[in-house]
């Protein structure tokens, strides 16, 4: 045994029990979670999104140039990782090596290895000029990211030195397959060193490589680069799908004593490792459509903030004093930050690992509204009209189906059962009593009459679908909503139904499921452009305008619906559809979703304003909309930007209705 | 009969007018009507009281009294109610009633009806009314159990009497013993507004986006001056920075219901007119005949407002001279 073999066994073991007691203890804060688990379903597409997103670097790369940079360092780790091992295993046992795979083999190995360690380095310095040069607004300076590209790049450096000062010492024969170092090496060699410091100079590089690599395990554990062990897992538990439905809170259980995540402990274990997989990257905050109009939500901050949150709390948790641990919101989470959310998920979508910030949203709402009371005021208002007229607006509910007057819609009472129809038309309460939506229903039951569908509305019978209660928190609400227009839909055998309004659509096919509601449910972007394809709808008249679409977040990025709504507006003659910057799963919410239609927007510039700027920096002359809410907040938007009289603000239906005799 | 005890209310030296319907009110129907006078150097007040028929005014005096202060008066109308073991007990539902009742009915362990509209006196009891359902209806409240019944009746729901100069009151020195404390009023500070609030007022000026400036809400403010109404303004006025937040009538902002709206330059998208829907008379002035607003106003100008507007005002002007 030498005193190099000594050393290192004694150093080893204590970096790999240091960091591996770290370990210990961030897998205890995850068991102490109460939160339910995700379901472990699926497994083969698991492994698919996983071998796609880590291995095959997918999500990563879609942000350019450093989802290459990532990609060199990631697998780069992986290769070198055999060099590092070797080097381990031979500082234990000389003989310990992997020559025994054969010369040529050998060969091949250290180049691949030569190649990624430099590959690393110029990735490295990609990286650090990027932080300290560029300077994207997402990422903000780090000090943490500084140190782990700083042990990174040096740990480059010292494998390069190393390997050259072992080929001027050794000269092994397979010298030539490592061209970086053995250019190194040629330097060195000019230096004309003794054998002697050649030997030492080695030995020291050797050191320092490994010494490093000890480091950086110990160093890990309490870093955001936590996410090269935590990412992996949280890819393979992502939620597999795009569309998904908030948790359902069982209020038949009398043993619940809270709703909502009071504490940090009431997420799940699922929701720290999201924690443990941010590496603070910020594509998250570049989307953000309350952070990038100065609110003080970033969903990058939410997530690092939840994760020192816990961290504080650590000896609370990990003791079991649960009384002791302290609340979510706390300072660095204000209730502002909670309630700025428009519940868009652009961050979701941006998150290269998964990460999903919303829900911890919603669960802090309902944390604060039903149990706390703690909401916005103005909101008030807006649960007493859903309680008391079933509506957001105070409007009788009774006048809910005057919007049809002279249309002679027939109601499901008058049909008798959903046999009859091909569709139950949801009107959803903008298109009942806001009058500019209603003028986007009427337009479509003209499409409907044209292509002669057989539909039927509920009428007075309908009700809000509660998505607005359920986004703000009053999950007992939506859910005392989603009962009555369940039994209604039930009683009359609904199978079919196609909606204006995406909040209505994403809720009726996602959510009400999880309640006794399963339909078919469309969207009137895509039952239109199936009439179209149908050959049902043929838009003739040419309406030559310059249009763009805006996204609606609960129709792109909540339900993946972005191509149909834009077949609809090709299929128009003479209209030119233009793609604002934002668009499709990148497109910027207008401000209204999440709840945030029926409050007051007071902090930073409003978002609707922001979205309106995108839509006329391309110079329609039509803002075509899939949603009342954002057909609302747009029109503010061109109010507000004096363009009135030169843009409007259009729902598809209005536009092919127009297209179409 | 009953003995009734009022709450009086002044501000600056002057008794309010609501103080009146109620000591009218009672003393016409032939209660024994006792009012309670709280402040500082007030004691000349009693004697206007007494014009209304009350029987005798309590005079609670102290420096702590001064200004209103919900503790300072829950303490000394409690003791002074103990003392009287009145029947009843009113005061107006004004900010100051709706402050300080709720406290004293928890003081004297009795239920309390609040906004009342109407009020009856039946023998040793009341009968009142009050609107429930954003004024879709009427509840009309009974009070069970032992007690003083307790309850606060709008301002100008009882209609104001004729003072009779021949008519005094005797006026009683009462304990003032306010006592500790939690909260002191040290200064009372005035609104920059002499206006009345736009929930509080019973005509309500409101101008939209189409007044292109905060300046130019003058002349929405010169209309309100004329007819004594409050100012209101849209979301988008708001939004725009025209109007400070206190003043937006919509959805997210206050909700309304005047005898009479007038809406100057706003469409009337359903943001707002969730919060003025249910004004008794809609005026609306536009320049867009084909605006929402005119579905709900009872009577529309197709017009500039920049012109209709200081015409309206100008005629209104003119019928308030004669």
């Amino acid at each position: 045994m030498t005193w190099q073999t000594f050393a290192f066994v004694l150093i080893a073991g204590f970096a790999f029990s240091y960091s591996g007691l770290k370990f210990k203890t961030l897998f205890e804060l995850m068991r102490k979670h109460q939160g339910t688990s995700p379901k472990l379903d699926r497994i083969p597409e698991r492994i698919q999104t996983a071998i796609a997103n880590v291995l095959g670097q997918s999500a990563v790369n879609r942000k350019q140039p450093i989802g290459l940079l990532h990609t060199v360092i990631f697998w780069g780790f992986i290769i070198i990782s055999i060099g590092t091992v070797e080097q381990f295993a031979s500082t234990i046992h000389s003989a310990a090596n992997f020559e025994f795979i054969g010369l040529g083999n050998y060969a091949l190995l250290v180049r691949i290895q030569d190649f990624f360690t430099t590959a690393i380095l110029v990735a490295v310095l990609g990286a650090f000029y990027r932080r300290i040069v560029v300077q994207p607004a997402g990422l903000g300076v780090s000090k943490d990211a500084n140190v782990v590209l700083t042990f990174t790049g040096t740990l480059m450096v010292a494998i390069l030195l190393m390997n050259a000062f072992f080929i001027v010492g050794h000269n092994p024969p397979y010298a030539a397959s490592m061209p970086v170092s053995n250019a190194l090496a040629g330097v060195i060699r000019g230096y004309g060193f003794s054998q002697t410091t050649n030997q030492v100079l080695f030995t020291a590089w050797k050191w320092i490589h490994m010494l490093l690599v000890l480091g950086f395990s110990m160093y890990i554990p309490s870093s955001k680069h936590l996410h090269i062990l935590a990412a992996g897992p949280n890819t393979f538990l992502r939620k597999l799908d795009r569309a998904k439905a908030m948790r359902p809170i069982d209020f038949t259980n009398e043993s619940l004593t809270q709703y909502g995540a009071a504490k940090i402990t009431d997420f799940s274990w699922k929701d720290t490792l999201d924690y443990y997989s941010c590496t603070e990257c910020g594509r998250c905050q570049d989307l953000c459509p309350a952070w990038n109009t100065g609110k003080e939500l970033s969903p990058k901050k939410l997530i690092v903030d939840l994760k020192s949150n816990l961290y504080q709390n650590k000896s609370a948790i990990l003791s079991g004093k649960s009384e002791e641990v302290g609340p979510i919101v706390d300072g660095k989470i204000t209730e502002g930050v909670i309630w700025a959310c428009t519940s868009c998920r652009a961050c979701e979508v941006a998150c290269p690992v998964f990460i999903e910030h919303t829900d911890k949203i919603y669960e802090t709402r309902r944390n604060l509204v039903m149990m706390e009371s703690k909401f916005p005021a103005e909101v008030q208002t807006v649960f007493k009209n859903m309680e008391t007229n079933y509506s957001p607006w105070a409007f009788a509910a009774s006048d809910r189906a005057n919007w049809a007057e002279g249309l002679e819609v027939k109601t499901m009472a008058e049909v008798g059962s959903a046999d009859g129809v091909d569709v139950l038309l949801w009107v959803g309460c903008a298109g009942s009593f806001d009058d500019r939506n209603k003028k986007v229903l009427r337009s479509f039951v003209s499409l409907l009459k044209k292509a002669s569908v057989k539909f039927a509305i509920l009428g007075t019978e309908e009700q809000c679908t509660g998505d607005a209660a359920r986004r703000i928190g009053n999950e007992y609400l939506f859910q005392t909503l989603a009962t009555a227009n369940i039994e209604t839909l039930n009683r009359y055998a609904v199978k079919k139904v196609v909606t204006a309004c995406p909040h209505c659509f994403n809720i009726l096919k996602n959510e009400y499921k999880d309640f006794g509601g399963k339909y078919e449910v469309v969207h009137h972007s895509q039952y239109i452009s199936q009439m179209i394809r149908e050959g049902k709808l043929k838009p003739a008249a040419n309406l030559s305008a310059k249009v763009t679409f805006h996204d609606s977040c609960y129709l792109g990025r909540w339900n993946n619906v972005y191509d149909q709504p834009r077949a609809v507006l090709e299929a128009v003659p003479g209209l030119q559809l233009v793609e604002m910057k934002n668009n499709h799963d990148q497109s910027m919410c207008c401000g209204a979703g999440g709840g945030r239609m029926w409050m007051e927007e007071t902090v930073g510039k409003r978002v609707n304003i922001t979205r309106t700027e995108q839509a006329l920096e391309t110079g329609a002359s039509v803002i075509a909309a899939a949603c009342p809410f954002c057909m609302t907040m747009m029109n503010d938007g061109v109010k507000a930007k004096d363009k009135q009289d030169s843009v409007k603000v259009m729902d598809l239906a209005e536009l092919m209705d127009q297209a179409t005799t | 009969m009953a003995k009734i005890l009022i709450v009086a209310e002044h501000r600056d030296g002057k008794l309010k007018k609501s103080t009146f319907e109620l000591v009218g009110a009672s003393a016409s129907a032939g209660n024994e009507t006792h009012v309670a006078l709280l402040g500082e150097g007030v004691a000349d007040l009693a004697k206007e009281i007494g014009n209304y028929g009350a029987n005798k005014v309590h005079v609670a005096q102290s420096a702590a009294l001064k200004l209103y202060n919900a503790e300072a008066y829950t303490g000394v109308l409690a003791e002074l109610a103990k003392g009287i073991s009145p029947d009843v007990i009113l005061a107006s539902h004004t900010p100051t009633g709706r402050d300080f009742m709720p406290r004293l009915a928890r003081r004297l362990d009795v239920g309390l009806a609040s906004d009342c509209v109407t009020l009856a006196f039946e023998g040793t009891g009341i009968k009142v009314r009050r609107p429930v359902y954003s004024g879709k209806a009427t509840a009309e409240v009974e009070f069970l159990g032992s007690g003083p019944r307790m309850a606060t009746i709008r301002a100008n729901a009882l209609g104001l009497g004729k003072p009779d100069a021949g008519k005094s009151a005797e006026s009683i020195t009462a304990t003032a013993n306010v006592g500790e404390t939690k909260t002191k009023t040290t200064d009372v500070v005035k609104g920059s507004s002499a206006r009345p609030d736009v929930t509080e007022a019973a005509i309500v000026v409101s101008g939209g986006r189409a007044l292109k400036g905060a300046e130019n809400f003058k002349i929405i403010e010169e209309m309100a001056d004329v007819l004594g109404a409050a100012v209101g303004a849209s979301r988008a006025a708001v939004d725009a920075g025209y109007r400070p937040h206190r003043d937006q009538v919509g959805q997210t902002g206050k909700v309304v219901s005047p005898a009479l709206y007038i809406a100057c330059g706003i469409s009337g998208a359903i943001q707002h007119l969730a919060g003025m829907r249910t004004s008794k008379t809609i005026v609306a002035i536009n320049t867009d005949a084909e605006a929402p607003i005119y579905q709900i106003a009872d009577y529309g100008v197709v017009g500039d407002l920049f012109q209709v507007v200081p015409a309206l005002t100008d005629e209104f002007k003119k019928i308030k001279e004669h």
